[in-house]
């Protein structure tokens, strides 16, 4: 039976259609209608598809394929389908993407209550729900390179939201960019695959890889290296996490939906669904190890000292999916999997509760300017506090459980394995404490913010329309509660990052077994079960200790911090500056291609050789006219000169001719004559 | 070769000649006839359409010809045969529209405008006689007339300096050339005991010496080639064009040509096959040297009439480069040639006549600017004009210089025929500047010049040369018929030589004849 | 109709261009009436993809009448997988071309249009032509019309600017084909035809020494490579860009060089073309680069435009010489996207341009808050023109990059992928001077710049073509490779030679050369 897995995509494509041509001239409450609906209605679709497919009911068998359309590209030996796979997965996935989605789609509909181009928001939203849908129900690579590059110009175009505002535009550019080089590899990636599979399809290329079980390495690892380029631009890891940062310049919704729960993870997913390939590759495992952990001690330690509540975020973010690749890189792709849904809770909830404190401030973003909320947004609070202790890993928040999970694998793979496992240990810490600071800062001691502040930020910031500009700058701002239509979102979240890890890895692992292999049992393991319980315990001691250090330095106001800043003004300073990379990259990639282009291409190539060789050629043949130009004196003696001079030469040919044909006596050879 | 005896009584032969001395005789009468001419108020058209009437029945009687079977007349001095007709009919078709020409372009108040038409008229049969004589002294006497009557065209503008100056340049060098050209008549006489073209073949095997067949031919080409203005006999050209009144420049570019390459094919074809291992190696020498000089000197000429005249010399290096082709594909490609060039040439004199005006108030290229804006019509015929001398596909010119390329190729000379293209795209550089320049809009704040207007005559001559232009470059077969049956007038003389035996001995292979 | 539909393509634009040159003077006269015979041109060549029968490689719709008996040219057309979309692109951009120029030509508008109507003739007769003079005739041609528009109609008017770039693009062209023109008749006086099919017949059968055929071979190279441009003959692009009327420059480069290359040099010098090939692949993949890296720092935006085509065309290149069918798929579907894009960018540049008068990107700013329709097609094209997958762009560029990665050398194919990256980069920062940010002063000035109903027919149909071309490139390139594919096996076919063939006249009978190309 039928699972209408294409309804998923299109439903939210047809409400960026109305919206997107015809959302400037209908009224808001139909907008947020149609913005609302077809997401609800795809929401519908997966649960419908999830009910079916579950492993209770055998009313349809995983992997469910659907093909559509026949083929996309025909061309040589190339063939490419229009083909939708549905395994536990994808399913995973579009229940994160859907269920988050839409309720993120809903809180959208109070923060951006103020805006006035309301429409092309959810047009641009919905039309990112399609994109991702595609990128996880594809069933080959190229048109998960669809959903792939469209998510990227969702993203694009939602970072660049706020037209008029200069940094969002270049942070939209740099994101964009900066993904192209991430799908720079990914393309490689096919290419390399289609010379060595001649297909692009999952199923034909698993095919192909249990025909010969002895193959490893060599190729496939160049494949796989490739296509971990694309994961890390995608998911934000080193090298090139820089746009990450800069996306929080979008409405905070947006990082929220994109930069943190479902777009970012796009790079973990692809990992795990080619996990085919890196289970061939050590080396390649490794690289995605390394970069996994490297990220997150590196992020979480720029975290610490970020004062713009959204960028500890961001770089929070940044941090966990480098748990998460940290995950893959041990072949625990259900635990990283398990961690990339907790995380889409918890983080989805942290950046909706702040998004939730600007909006309640009016738009202030400066966790220096805060203080005190406590009382004031006692939802957001209760809410947000549940976010925090789920991502700093506290027992029984779900962020204990998947991160636990990755710890715990990456402890068992060995000494290398047990080194990656300190990092995560480390920047455990790190995360509990940032996260800590975050939530001291906001919400307790006394307001730190003074009301003209928030006017002048307010009006500037929040909504960014000229004409509210000098409505919103007349009254000043009160700080209040958020409506319910952005409460309710945050409330499910609360309780989705409470209990959302309960399932436990053991059950989603097994459930996801049949996709990315089987979970290591914890039971065969030496240490077993204890080791496992003094892994967990040492994780929440570790958070434990993280909240401890945060409470000395921030429950109240005192001058610690300054102090230790102070302290190590080196190191301090290098955190503020953030390691100082965009510089780096600037100086050292950015800066040389435009001048090269400009100068040496410009220059010697345009204007010197092309240019160069054409006038030249010109100048000389114009400058053969002119002396022969100078020849026509006028002169009527030089004229008959000339006449007699060329008869002359004529003569002289005549008689050279003569000559050469030494004499000739024609009468003597006229025979016959 | 001999003439077959036949019935038609010679006066036929020379019929269009006839009806042009004729006519040109009763523009004088009727001139004579006329108060003198004050002011507009008795102007001389009248006169012009006279004589344009008179060479439009030359132009019939020569068509008549066609029906007469080839012979010659008075004496073996006159020959009609199907490539005199072809050029009878190209002169007077020339001549007929540089006629119309003048007849708006002379200012009304012109003195001598009756002498005008005529000597244009007398200048006809000059050319005329020249394509259809056989006889060298007929051909020097008919050259004469031609050149006389050219040398007065060119210096009509007597009160311009550069009028008289170009008459006398003109009428000097060309004495000079034509001395040349008497001096070989009399050679040939001397070695070959003839002056009758067609016998002269037959007798250069048995000449007394050949040194002095060699010096003679050499001598009749330099007459000739002056006439051609082939370089390095070209210098008079520029000057001489400049000088001389636009419309009279539209005909002395032209037709003196056609009728000099007619003499020239008559006597290479007619009287020195036996020559062409020769002549065909120093002909491609004078091509290419005509193609370059022309085009380099061209690119520097800001006066429109300079740079046409350098162009024409191009021209005549590229017609020079179909003599390469095989049996008499040369002839019927380099006739083509000439009818192609001819059209466009008028065409191109026609419209700077009308623009620059009878005494050149604009003769700079840069006087053009914005002409098509002025005046659409002579700006449109214009870059039509142009488009064809730079040999762009479907005008007469390309196709033009496309056959005598082909020929050459066919012959043989593929590097003669690269050099010409590549000549040819150096000539689109100096055209081009001129195209550019009308259809560039005028320079904000220039003084305007009034736009020029086109009379009813000037209006016929222009779209005669227009639609001949397109004709020869979209439907030429009819004309490449004509020109190859005119070709076929020396079959016999090319095949005649060798059946007379083959060359054995010390000349070897040089003088073996190369057709096959 | 079959057999006389391509005459009617070739006939109805010059009688169009005929009426507007009899008719008066009057702009929306003129304009009206060519706009008619542009549609009524494209209509007409709707019929060839409509009666196209893919499952038969060769040539269809022939039409083959002797024109001029000696030398023997003949009136010989047809179209097969190569030229169909080809043919039927440009008659999509006649009207485009005349819409576009709709308000912008206002002096002498009857010289335009009829000029503009001969150039599609000219254009459509060099996709058409399979007798090589016939077809050299249309190339030709196609430069006159050109040359005198961009003369007539420079943007920066007065100045010589607009001179200049006509006489260099004419002589650009004109003199590579003059050796061009000798190579013809070089072929012509070996074998005494023009015939494209027979010609083909005698350089398979061997009628030629290679090293003979490889100066010939160079001759068709060299004047193909220039009007593309490939990189290092590009030399007249930008200025013509830059000056050009809109609707001659949308169509001035790309798509009858690169078809040129593909039917007559690839075509009919297999061996020499597979010689050519390696040092072809290289400038393509550098061209990619080199137009890239150069559009990124460009502050002109027909300049901008001008490299970006450059880099564009390149893909093309690449496509052809990599000798693998799923390339020349991809070379020729490219190039239609070149085509319908680069018109496209063309138009939406207009727009800029007559609403503000400058070209200077840094004076631009904030314009999407004031134009969001112009602001969505301008971003919308601009994906396809780098590659957003569901756009044409993408599908042209993969199939170009996946062959010659896996058949002819990972490394240009890697090199010419970083394209990919740039021209995102440049066409991004053109987005964002001209439509982010703070309203320049500029742009405040325009009460209303937003695109009106004429530029939104234009835009939207091209766009759609787009997205179609993206979603469902088959309906493209089953046609194409119907043809494609016997282009590779012949090209891939070792002449054999017959001894007693070669240095002596001895005129082919072949009726159909042996990749059943039908007459």
């Amino acid at each position: 039976m039928s699972l209408y897995l294409y309804l998923i995509p299109l439903l939210p494509f047809a409400g960026f259609l109305i919206n997107g041509f015809l959302g400037s001239r209908l009224p808001k409450a139909l907008v947020s209608t149609v913005a609302l609906g077809f997401p609800l209605a795809a929401l519908a679709v997966v649960v419908r598809a999830a009910l079916l497919a579950w492993p209770g009911s055998s009313s349809v068998a995983l992997p469910y394929v659907e093909n559509f359309g026949g083929s996309w590209i025909n061309a040589g030996a190339l063939h490419i389908d229009f083909t939708f796979a549905l395994d536990q997965l994808t399913l995973i996935m579009l229940l994160v993407i859907t269920g988050v989605g839409f309720l993120i789609h809903l809180y959208s509909v109070g923060y951006m209550a103020h805006e006035e181009s309301y429409w092309r928001y959810f047009a641009y939203l919905n039309l990112f729900l399609f994109f991702m849908t595609v990128l996880v129900l594809a069933e080959n690579y190229l048109l998960m390179f669809v959903g792939w590059e469209g998510v990227g110009l969702a993203s694009y175009l939602l970072i660049g939201f706020y037209l008029d505002k200069k940094s969002a535009a270049d942070a939209g550019r740099k994101a964009f960019v900066v993904n192209r080089i991430g799908d720079f590899g990914f393309l490689l990636g096919m290419f390399l695959l289609l010379s060595q599979f001649g297909s692009l399809s999952f199923a034909k290329i698993g095919d192909a890889l249990a025909l010969n079980p002895a193959q490893h390495g060599g190729m496939l690892t160049a494949i796989a290296l490739c296509l971990v380029v694309g994961a890390a631009g995608k998911s934000a890891q080193i090298p090139l996490y820089i746009w990450l940062p800069d996306a929080m310049e979008g409405p905070t919704p947006v990082s929220a939906l994109i930069h943190a729960a479902t777009m970012v993870t796009a790079g973990v997913y692809m990992i795990s669904r080619t996990h085919g390939i890196f289970d061939r590759s050590p080396f390649a495992l490794a690289v995605v190890a390394i970069i996994g952990a490297a990220t997150a001690f590196f992020a979480a330690t720029v975290g610490l000292v970020q004062t713009d509540i959204k960028r500890v975020l961001a770089y929070s973010t940044i941090s966990q999916l480098g748990y998460m690749f940290l995950g893959c890189g041990v072949a625990a792709y259900s635990a990283a999997v398990f961690h990339l849904m907790t995380h889409a809770f918890f983080k989805a909830l942290l950046f909706l509760a702040a998004g939730s404190v600007i909006h309640g401030l009016g738009g202030e973003q400066d966790l220096r300017k805060m203080g005190g909320l406590r009382k004031k947004l006692p939802v957001t609070f209760w809410t947000m506090t549940a976010g925090v202790f789920a991502i700093a890993g506290f027992f029984p928040f779900a962020g204990f459980f998947s991160k636990d999970a990755i710890l715990y694998e990456a402890f068992q793979h060995g000494t290398f394995g047990k080194s990656l496992y300190f990092v995560g240990l480390v920047t455990a810490l790190l995360t509990s404490f940032y996260m800590f600071r975050l939530w001291y800062l906001a919400f307790f001691g006394e307001s730190r913010a003074d009301s003209h502040d928030f006017e002048s930020h307010g009006a500037a910031v929040h909504s960014r329309s000229d004409s509210k500009l000098v409505l919103e700058a007349e009254e000043p701002h009160h700080v209040h509660e958020s409506p319910w239509i952005m409460l309710a979102p945050l409330v499910i979240l609360a309780a989705l990052s409470v209990a959302g890890g309960w399932i436990g890895i053991e059950r989603f692992g097994s459930f996801l077994a049949p996709v990315v292999g089987p979970v290591v049992d914890p039971t065969l393991e030496p240490g077993g079960k204890m080791l496992d319980v003094t892994l967990s315990v040492i994780a929440v001691a570790v958070a434990i200790l993280g909240w401890f250090v945060a409470d000395l330095f921030y429950r109240r106001k005192n001058d610690r911090p300054a102090k230790l800043a102070a302290a190590l003004p080196g190191a301090y300073n290098l955190l503020v500056k953030k390691y100082a990379i965009d510089e780096l990259y600037n100086a050292t990639i950015v800066r040389p291609i435009l001048l090269g282009s400009r100068y040496i291409l410009g220059g010697l190539g345009e204007g010197a050789i092309i240019r160069g060789s054409a006038w030249l050629l010109a100048g000389v043949t114009t400058l053969l006219g002119e002396w022969l130009r100078r020849w026509q004196s006028g002169n009527l003696r030089s004229y008959s000169a000339w006449l007699a001079a060329g008869a002359a030469v004529l003569l002289l040919f005549a008689a050279s001719y003569y000559l050469g044909s030494n004499g000739m006596d024609i009468h003597i050879n006229w025979a016959g004559r | 070769m001999n003439v077959p005896l036949t019935t038609v009584p010679d006066i036929l032969r020379i019929l269009p000649e006839v009806v042009l001395t004729l006519t040109g005789v009763l523009v004088m009468l009727i001139d004579a006839a006329m108060k003198p001419a004050t002011g507009s108020s008795n102007s001389r058209r009248s006169l012009g359409w006279v004589a344009a009437f008179g060479v439009t029945l030359a132009l019939w009687a020569s068509l008549f010809q066609l029906s007469l079977p080839p012979g010659t007349g008075f004496y073996n001095t006159v020959q009609t045969d199907a490539f005199s007709v072809f050029f009878h009919v190209l002169i007077c078709g020339i001549v007929l529209v540089a006629l119309l020409l003048s007849i708006d372009a002379l200012p009304q108040n012109q003195h001598h405008r009756g002498e005008y038409f005529a000597l244009m008229v007398f200048g006809a049969v000059g050319m005329c006689l020249l394509t259809s004589a056989v006889e060298l002294l007929v051909v020097f006497i008919a050259l004469e007339i031609s050149s006389i009557s050219t040398y007065i065209l060119a210096g009509f503008r007597k009160h311009t300096g550069k009028g008289p100056e170009a008459a006398i340049k003109y009428f000097l060098l060309g004495s000079f050339a034509t001395g040349f050209l008497l001096y070989g008549v009399a050679m040939i006489f001397g070695a070959t005991g003839t002056t009758q073209i067609n016998e002269i073949a037959s007798l250069v095997p048995t000449a007394q010496s050949h040194s002095l067949v060699l010096i003679a031919f050499v001598l009749l080409m330099v007459g000739v080639l002056f006439k051609v203005s082939a370089a390095p006999f070209h210098v008079w050209t520029p000057d001489v064009y400049e000088g001389a009144p636009s419309p009279v420049v539209a005909l002395m570019s032209t037709a003196p040509k056609a009728a000099a390459f007619a003499l020239l094919i008559r006597l290479l074809y007619g009287s020195f096959p036996i020559l062409k291992p020769m002549w065909l190696p120093l002909l491609w020498g004078v091509a290419v040297l005509s193609m370059t000089v022309g085009n380099l000197a061209a690119l520097r000429q800001e006066n429109v009439k300079r740079m046409l005249a350098y162009s024409s010399i191009a021209h005549a290096g590229y017609l020079l480069a179909a003599f390469a082709g095989l049996g008499t594909s040369g002839v019927a490609a380099a006739s083509f040639y000439i009818a192609a060039y001819a059209a466009m040439n008028v065409g191109i004199f026609a419209v700077v006549t009308v623009v620059s005006g009878y005494d050149e108030k604009l003769p700079l290229i840069g006087d053009f600017r914005g002409l098509i804006y002025r005046a659409p019509f002579l700006g449109s015929v214009m870059l039509f004009f142009l488009i064809s001398l730079i040999g762009i596909p479907f005008t007469g010119g390309f196709f033009a210089k496309f056959y005598s390329f082909t020929t050459a190729m066919q012959g043989g000379a593929a590097w003669l025929a690269l050099i010409g293209l590549l000549n040819s795209g150096l000539a689109a550089a100096y055209y081009l500047k001129l195209v550019v320049s009308v259809a560039q809009p005028a320079a904000a704040g220039a003084p305007q010049a009034e736009p020029p207007k086109v009379g009813v005559a000037v209006g016929a001559a222009l779209a005669f040369s227009a639609v001949a232009t397109l004709v020869l470059g979209i439907a030429p077969s009819q004309v490449l018929g004509a020109a190859r049956s005119a070709a076929q007038t020396f079959a016999p003389a090319l095949i005649a030589q060798p059946a007379s035996g083959t060359v054995t001995g010390k000349i070897g292979t040089s003088f073996r004849y190369q057709e096959k | 109709m079959d057999n006389i539909i391509l005459t009617q393509i070739l006939v109805t634009p010059l009688v169009g261009a005929l009426l507007v040159a009899l008719l008066p003077d009057r702009r929306k006269l003129s304009a009206g009436v060519a706009l008619t015979f542009a549609l009524l041109t494209f209509f007409f060549t709707l019929h060839l993809p409509a009666h196209f029968n893919p499952s038969v490689s060769g040539f269809q719709f022939v039409q083959d009448i002797p024109w001029i008996s000696t030398p023997a040219i003949h009136y010989h057309v047809g179209v097969d997988g190569l030229s169909l979309w080809l043919v039927v692109l440009t008659g999509l951009l006649a009207p485009v071309g005349v819409l576009a120029s709709w308000k912008t030509i206002q002096t002498r508008s009857k010289v335009f249009y009829s000029l503009f109507l001969v150039q599609q003739t000219a254009m459509l007769g060099v996709f058409v032509s399979l007798d090589l003079m016939l077809y050299y005739g249309f190339w030709e041609l196609s430069l006159v019309p050109m040359a005198i528009l961009i003369a007539m109609y420079a943007r920066t008017s007065g100045g010589n600017e607009g001179p200049r770039a006509a006489l260099r693009f004419f002589l650009y062209t004109f003199i590579p084909s003059a050796p061009l023109l000798v190579a013809i008749l070089w072929l012509y006086a070996k074998t005494g035809t023009f015939d494209f099919q027979l010609l083909q017949g005698a350089i398979y059968y061997g009628r030629f020494s290679p090293e003979t055929l490889c100066w010939v071979s160079v001759a068709f190279l060299i004047a193909f490579a220039v009007k593309v441009p490939v990189l290092g003959l590009h030399g007249w692009l930008p200025d013509v860009f830059s000056e050009a009327p809109v609707a001659m420059a949308m169509v001035v480069a790309g798509k009858l060089g690169l078809y040129s290359l593909i039917r007559f040099h690839v075509g009919l010098f297999p061996v020499q073309a597979h010689q050519a090939a390696p040092w072809l692949v290289a400038l393509a993949s550098i061209g990619v680069l080199y137009g890239a890296c150069l559009a990124l720092v460009q502050k002109d935006f027909w300049k901008l435009l001008a490299y970006g085509t450059i880099s564009s065309l390149s893909f093309c290149t690449l496509g052809i010489y990599g000798f693998t069918v799923t390339g020349l798929d991809g070379g020729v579907f490219q190039t239609i996207n070149e085509g319908v894009i680069g018109a496209a960018m063309f138009v939406l540049l207009g727009v800029l341009y007559d609403r503000f008068g400058t070209s200077q990107i840094s004076s631009y700013g904030g314009l999407a808050k004031k134009a969001p329709s112009l602001a969505t097609l301008f971003v919308l094209i601009s994906l396809a023109f780098m590659g957003l997958p569901l756009l044409n762009g993408f599908v042209g560029e993969f199939l170009v990059l996946s062959s010659t990665f896996g058949g002819v050398s990972k490394g240009w194919a890697a090199a010419a992928t970083v394209g990919v990256i740039l021209s995102a980069a440049y066409l991004l920062t053109l987005i964002q001077k001209v439509f982010y940010g703070p309203a320049s002063d500029m742009t405040l000035a325009n009460p209303n710049p937003d695109l009106n109903g004429r530029e939104k027919t234009i835009l939207w149909p091209l766009a759609l073509v787009m997205l179609a071309m993206g979603i469902l490139p088959n309906l493209w390139l089953t046609g194409i490779e119907s043809q494609s594919k016997s282009v590779i096996g012949w090209s891939n076919l070792k002449p054999f030679v017959v001894p007693d063939c070669i240095h002596q006249k001895c005129y082919i009978t072949v009726s159909s050369q042996p990749s059943g190309g039908q007459k």
